[in-house]
């Protein structure tokens, strides 16, 4: 049966290097951390990939189409003349899309943060109370039985203070 | 920052300020509490039982304090952002420390222009009416009308805003939830969303983080030139001015960044732990900011002015008189002077910038300098329309000056309710500032 090892270190530095070992043999790892370490890890696994962009993109996009459009039909729909001004004035309905762009783009960008970020840990367990404080924790993921002691003897030397069985569901 | 701190110090002492409170606290916020239903919600319920009648406005001045306060307040919250924001974009790492607690006081201010707004309705129940929707009540949208520009870039700014707030504790509020315990630990879990601080998470809440701060950033130069145009855009002598939206905007930042000072050193006084991480590096550094936008401030007030007397239109020059050479505004005007561009000055010595005088009487002055500043726009402007017959002085009566000081009261009760619920201090920002910890020093 597969699961998962936990391994709670003290210095990031120590669980980058046990993370890269990890991962070289071909383990899927989690960094879990009470600060965000994306330069570091950046700078040992290089970039990942940034799909939040797709649903801020989206948002913009509806955005400044729903505002254009909105006050284009409104003003067509329910024509309210202005002294020879015309019905659909430009430089407004710019303003207006302008304004929409940003609150939808605004919106769908937290709403993909939260499909792809928090969603899928909305029930996850909770492995250690010091990942949220002061530890920092490398979780390899699908580890056969027979696996286990070499994995924990990897974090061990590279400085792990604990490390913890956890059991998938 | 002290660098000796350690990350379960920081924890301890941020989630400390919620947990800890003293009986002069609550002392406090039932004195507030108890001012702003006195100040605010009793005068408003009984204008709003007689009618507007009971205000001093009338023709031809019918903005009058309240649209004031309202551009006051949507000022006051424009430093909470740009300092979100900007500095976020930069990665300026002194903005970690502060930026909680002003993006805070840009959400309960923005709070604060909505009710402004229902005051001056004068039938709130109404509201709806400005909402841009086609109806069928004979009251069409008038997408030309800045009017109708201020519902979406207020409604914008303060969606986001309150995004960008709720969105950056995430993290801190999943760090509280495993420490508290009965209705916070819920209250926390729930906000925090499965927060659990993989790589993922973080990575994806950087990107989020700088769409966000990419977004706002133009949103704190258009909102305030938004409300700008609602003068700029009439024929009004003393409203139609072309200079009006970087006057704005730069007025917003200068009046938010005092309010920002203010706010930092009284929590520091109530909450001396807070000394260990919003230090003297902090104040140097907001109030150089100061500094910079008062000098834009006084550049651009002489340019309005100038502007004024280079029209030189009979009904302009009027205006100019009126505020420059009339008692009491001439004493107002001097005051707003002194305040926003004499007084700042003095942060150049940086003896200054961490001493009392600069912490507490020069925010202050600031702050009341650019309430006379728009006082000396809003109504006055309107007392000198064109044609002397319709010239009328405008006397505010006590109630439209009770709303605004207890809507002041009722700003800072609900300040003091926010920082007994939520970090006002970012936790994990505050860890960054620190130091990821290396066993090998880089």
């Amino acid at each position: 049966m597969d699961n998962s090892l936990l391994g709670i270190f003290q210095y990031v530095d120590d669980l980058l290097a046990a993370a890269e070992k990890c991962k070289k043999s071909g383990y899927g790892i989690t960094i879990i951390s009470p600060v965000p370490l994306v330069h570091e890890i950046e700078h040992t696994f290089g970039e990942s990939k940034n799909p939040v962009k797709y649903f801020t993109g989206l948002g913009a996009i509806t955005g400044y189409l729903f505002g254009t459009l909105f006050a284009i039909t409104t003003s067509i729909l329910y024509v309210l003349p202005r002294s020879g001004r015309p019905i659909i004035a430009i430089p407004p309905i710019l303003l207006i899309s302008y304004e929409t762009t940003i609150l939808l783009g605004v919106l769908f960008t937290l709403m993909g943060f939260i499909v792809l970020a928090l969603a899928p840990s909305f029930k996850a367990k909770e492995y250690d109370v010091g990942l949220a404080i002061d530890s920092f924790g490398l979780l390899v993921d699908g580890v056969r039985e027979n696996k286990f002691g070499d994995i924990e003897k990897v974090m061990r030397e590279y400085g792990a203070n604990e490390v913890k069985r956890i059991e998938k569901k | 920052m002290d660098r000796t701190i350690t990350y379960k110090e920081a924890s301890e002492d941020i989630s400390g300020i919620i947990t800890k409170t003293g009986w002069k606290y609550y002392a406090v916020l039932t004195l507030m509490a108890v001012s702003a239903v006195s100040f605010l919600f009793l005068p408003w319920a009984y204008q709003i039982y007689s009618g507007q009648g009971v205000t001093g406005l009338n023709a031809p001045v019918f903005w009058g304090l309240y649209l004031v306060n309202f551009i006051y307040w949507v000022g006051i919250a424009h430093a909470g952002t740009l300092i979100s924001a900007m500095l976020y974009i930069t990665q300026t790492p002194w903005r970690r420390a502060i930026a909680r607690g002003a993006e805070t006081m840009t959400f309960f201010a923005l709070f604060l222009v909505s009710l402004f707004i229902f005051v001056h309705m004068g039938r709130p129940w109404n509201f709806y009416w400005t909402m841009p929707y086609p109806n069928q009540r004979q009251i069409w949208t008038n997408f030309t009308s800045p009017i109708t520009f201020d519902v979406f870039a207020i409604g914008t700014y303060t969606t986001s805003s309150i995004v960008f707030l709720f969105f950056g504790m995430i993290p801190d509020l999943a760090s509280l939830s495993h420490t508290a315990t009965g209705w916070r630990k819920r209250l926390y879990t729930a906000l925090s969303f499965g927060w659990r601080g993989t790589d993922r998470q973080w990575h994806l809440q950087a990107k989020a983080c700088m769409f966000f701060g990419a977004f706002i950033m133009p949103l704190v130069v258009s909102v305030h030139s938004v409300v700008s145009w609602d003068f700029a855009l009439s024929v009004v002598p003393g409203y139609a001015k072309t200079v009006f939206a970087p006057y704005f905007v730069t007025g917003a930042l200068l009046s938010g960044f005092a309010g920002v000072l203010l706010m930092l050193s009284i929590m520091r006084e109530a909450y001396p732990v807070m000394k260990k991480y919003v230090t003297a590096y902090h104040y140097d550094k907001v109030t150089i900011f100061v500094v910079v936008l008062s000098l834009i401030w006084s550049y651009l007030t002489l340019m309005e002015v100038v502007t004024g007397l280079y029209a030189n239109t009979s009904q302009e020059i009027e205006h100019l008189k009126y505020k420059l050479a009339i008692s009491p505004f001439s004493y107002l005007f001097a005051l707003m002077i002194f305040s926003n561009s004499v007084l700042p000055l003095l942060y150049i010595f940086k003896k200054l910038r961490n001493s009392f005088f600069g912490r507490f009487i020069i925010p202050v002055f600031v702050l009341i300098g650019m309430w006379l500043e728009r006082f000396l726009i809003v109504p006055n402007s309107l007392s000198r329309k064109f044609l002397p017959w319709m010239w009328h002085d405008y006397s505010p009566t006590w109630v439209e000056y009770s709303i605004p000081i207890g809507a002041l009261f009722f700003f800072i009760s609900m300040f003091m309710v926010f920082i007994k619920v939520f970090p006002i201090i970012a936790i994990f920002e505050v860890k960054e500032d620190i130091g990821i910890p290396m066993r090998k020093s880089h």
